[in-house]
């Protein structure tokens, strides 16, 4: 059977209907979701099929409808919050923080919290400061959240899939730039497991971790590279709560190198993150210091060359590893 | 720890000796109980042993053979793995033996004495390439490295390794035979081939040859036997922790003869190579081999081992295991020979090939059918020969 190839966004759709069609629990809502089928398109059709009653348009006010939610959730509905742009859950993060990561906690487990947070992360489309931003790494650092970052329509599908059927609060994040990639996704039924990073590419001499939109970039820099004789293996975790940091001590067990390559700011960052652990559980492995590769630390431009300027690219991404390698 | 190596007394009223000569070079590792050095009296001539274990360090500006030594005298220091020899010597200066106490009893030997670490200048090194030396008992305190500002990477250790034959890739070698011989049944097979075919192709090749090392009889060979594993994957895996992995990718070992022991670099994916490609990716790594300049990658990862002692008039060998590997293919001599060939006696290119696999892994009759396969292509008309090896 030929591989059927569709795109990142009409990924998400088709498990989003799919888990709809199956589970009238569910329901969409935040702003233009309904007829006009979301801002990127993550609802087309759905009001068709589903109603207004499962798709629901709400005004601008983050903090009440995350609080809606939060309740409906409690009494064993399944609700999916379209935020749109990542930097819009920002003005829900009282509630996702204080109430949504830790209501299972306080009620000793009777309440359940099957949320799924959706918005789009990331830098490229003259978007500007307040819709370029990606904020994985914060979401990361409160416990009870889990924090899903595909880099591939396949992934996406199965994440969200996954998502759809657990019982925890989960923030799906995807990157603008992504939207409209095209990938292999197979018609059966398949779901990814968080906490399972995903070999993007197989190499011996430096381990790239990278994270949505910089997976794609990084194995284009490893394209380069290999031209050049250098071998690149390249890991994408596809959630970063939790981090399969177990994949990426193995790989760096192997290569001796790690490059961690993140579009968001570095400070107290996933990739602080991924660095700390790597230098206590894989220290002797280690044959160079391990180096990140971030967006600069600075509100997003709206210019497109001073935007194209903070983040990494395939040819700084290759840069870097070559520095690395000189190590 | 550094421990101070001293000119012992070795008898009640001996207050000096004479040197004769050290009975482990610097930087070997030394056990305690080994005989360090040999010391002479007016009694006697002793070996003088070592009471703790370490890499010796042997003080610079220590005796000569033939030298006078005090009782006390330091004499070179026992380091551990990347410790630093002091730079001052103790606070007694060297030659000088130690006071003691009027009529007290003087011990048989002086004990050997820590000293506290010294501040001395030591090369940086990577976490990796530290464990590796340790692992291969290689002293990089005097290394000079090639990362950043000099630190020591891993491949600097292996470099040195090589350097140094008898501390590392001897012992590395060592290491890896008997580790082979105590853990693998080998079973050696040989099969008697005729490679006029693949002789007569490889001189046309050579013969058209323009720019660069055109590809070796050993290539040739390397191409024939990853395609010959394709049909036979149980001999193309590799032991791991959990039992034996059969292996997708054919990565050969090759076997290189340097002038400080036997290296294997890897030629990695070899089905995917074409001929040419596959003579640049050897010619490089037999250079790089023999220049000391591998990399850990690049002799890591092989899951079959071609080995030759073809060019040194030897035509049938048993050769070992690459252990976690379950095979290896031992290329013999081709030499022209009378044959039988369609009833007539014939001048041909005759070969011996000999296959040594784990009989855990693999039972003869398969390992007999690969390497009848592989004779087979060896033999094959030039036109397949030419396809296959393309």
């Amino acid at each position: 059977m030929a591989r059927r190839e569709i795109t990142f966004m009409k990924a998400t759709l088709e498990a989003l209907s799919e888990e709809m069609a199956k589970n009238p629990a569910i329901f969409v809502l935040g702003e233009g979701v309904g007829k006009r089928g979301g801002n990127f398109g993550t609802t087309t059709g759905l009001y068709d099929l589903y109603g207004p009653e499962r798709l629901c348009d709400t005004p601008i006010c983050e903090r009440g409808f995350i609080g809606l939610c939060a309740g409906a959730a409690m009494t064993g509905t399944r609700p999916v919050v379209d935020f749109m742009f990542s930097d819009f859950i920002l003005d829900a993060v009282g509630e996702i923080a204080n109430q949504i990561a830790k209501i299972q906690y306080m009620s000793n487990g009777r309440l359940k919290m099957p949320v799924l947070l959706r918005g789009s992360i990331g830098i490229g489309h003259s978007s500007a400061t307040h819709h370029s931003g990606s904020y994985y790494s914060m979401y990361a650092h409160f416990p009870g959240l889990r924090v899903a970052v595909p880099s591939t329509p396949y992934d996406a599908k199965g994440l969200l899939k996954r998502a759809l059927n657990c019982d925890d609060p989960v923030l799906f994040l995807e990157h603008k730039s992504l939207l409209a990639a095209k990938g292999p996704v197979p018609e059966e039924e398949y779901q990814i497991e968080f906490g399972k990073a995903s070999v993007k590419r197989e190499g011996g001499e430096v381990t790239v971790v990278a994270i949505a939109l910089m997976v794609q970039h990084a194995l284009k820099a490893a394209d380069r590279l290999a031209s050049e004789g250098v071998s690149v293996e390249i890991l994408d975790p596809r959630t970063v709560s939790p981090l399969d940091t177990e994949a990426i001590l193995k790989s760096v067990r192997k290569t001796g190198r790690l490059l961690i390559v993140d579009e968001s700011f570095a400070p107290c960052g996933i990739g602080a993150e991924i660095a700390a652990r790597i230098a206590a559980d894989g220290f002797d492995d280690l044959d160079a210091p391990i180096r990140r590769l971030n967006g600069l630390h600075a509100p997003t431009p709206y210019s497109p060359p001073l935007e194209a300027a903070v983040i990494p690219n395939p040819e700084t991404i290759a840069a870097e590893i070559r520095r690395l390698l000189e190590e | 720890m550094a421990h101070e190596i001293k000119v012992p007394r070795l008898g009640w009223t001996m207050e000096e000796g004479t040197f004769l000569e050290w009975l482990k070079r610097d930087g070997d590792p030394v056990k305690p109980g080994e005989p360090l050095f040999i010391l002479e009296t007016d009694k006697a001539t002793q070996e003088v042993e070592a009471v703790e274990g370490g890499l010796l360090r042997i003080s610079p500006s220590g005796p000569k053979a033939g030298d006078t030594v005090a009782v006390g005298a330091v004499l070179g220091w026992l380091l551990a793995p990347g410790e630093a020899p002091p730079v001052k010597p103790p606070a007694e200066k060297a030659g000088e033996p130690p006071r003691r106490p009027e009529g007290a009893a003087v011990e048989e030997r002086e004990p050997l004495r820590a000293l506290p670490a010294a501040g001395a200048q030591l090369p940086a090194i990577s976490p990796r390439a530290a464990r590796r030396a340790a692992e291969l008992g290689i002293d990089w305190t005097r290394l000079q490295g090639t990362g950043r500002g000099g630190r020591i990477r891993e491949r600097d250790i292996l470099a040195a390794g090589a350097a140094a034959p008898l501390s590392g890739t001897r012992k590395a070698i060592a290491e890896r035979m008997v580790r082979s011989a105590q853990s693998t049944v080998p079973v050696t097979l040989a099969a008697h081939v005729d490679a006029t075919n693949l002789v007569r192709r490889r001189e046309e090749l050579k013969a058209s040859w323009s720019a660069g090392r055109a590809p070796s009889r050993h290539d040739h060979i390397v191409k024939l036997a990853a395609r010959a594993l394709k049909d036979h994957p149980a001999l193309n895996a590799r032991w791991s922790g959990e039992g034996l992995a059969p292996s997708k990718e054919i990565h050969i070992g090759i076997a290189v003869d340097t002038a400080r022991g036997l290296l294997v670099p890897v030629i990695r994916d070899v089905p995917e190579l074409g001929l040419q490609e596959l003579a640049e990716r050897s010619g490089g790594l037999i250079e790089r081999a023999r220049a000391g300049k591998l990399t850990a990658w690049e002799m890591q990862g092989g899951t079959f081992t071609v080995t030759s002692l073809g060019g040194l008039g030897i035509d049938v060998f048993t050769p070992v295991i690459n252990h976690p590997e379950v095979a290896i293919l031992g290329v013999g001599r081709i030499q022209g020979q009378a044959a039988v060939l369609g009833g007539a006696v014939k001048p041909r290119e005759m070969m011996w090939l000999s296959l040594t696999f784990d009989h855990r892994a693999v039972d003869g009759a398969p390992a007999a059918r690969f390497l009848d396969t592989l004779r087979r292509l060896i033999e094959a008309p030039e036109e397949i020969l030419k396809e296959v090896l393309s």
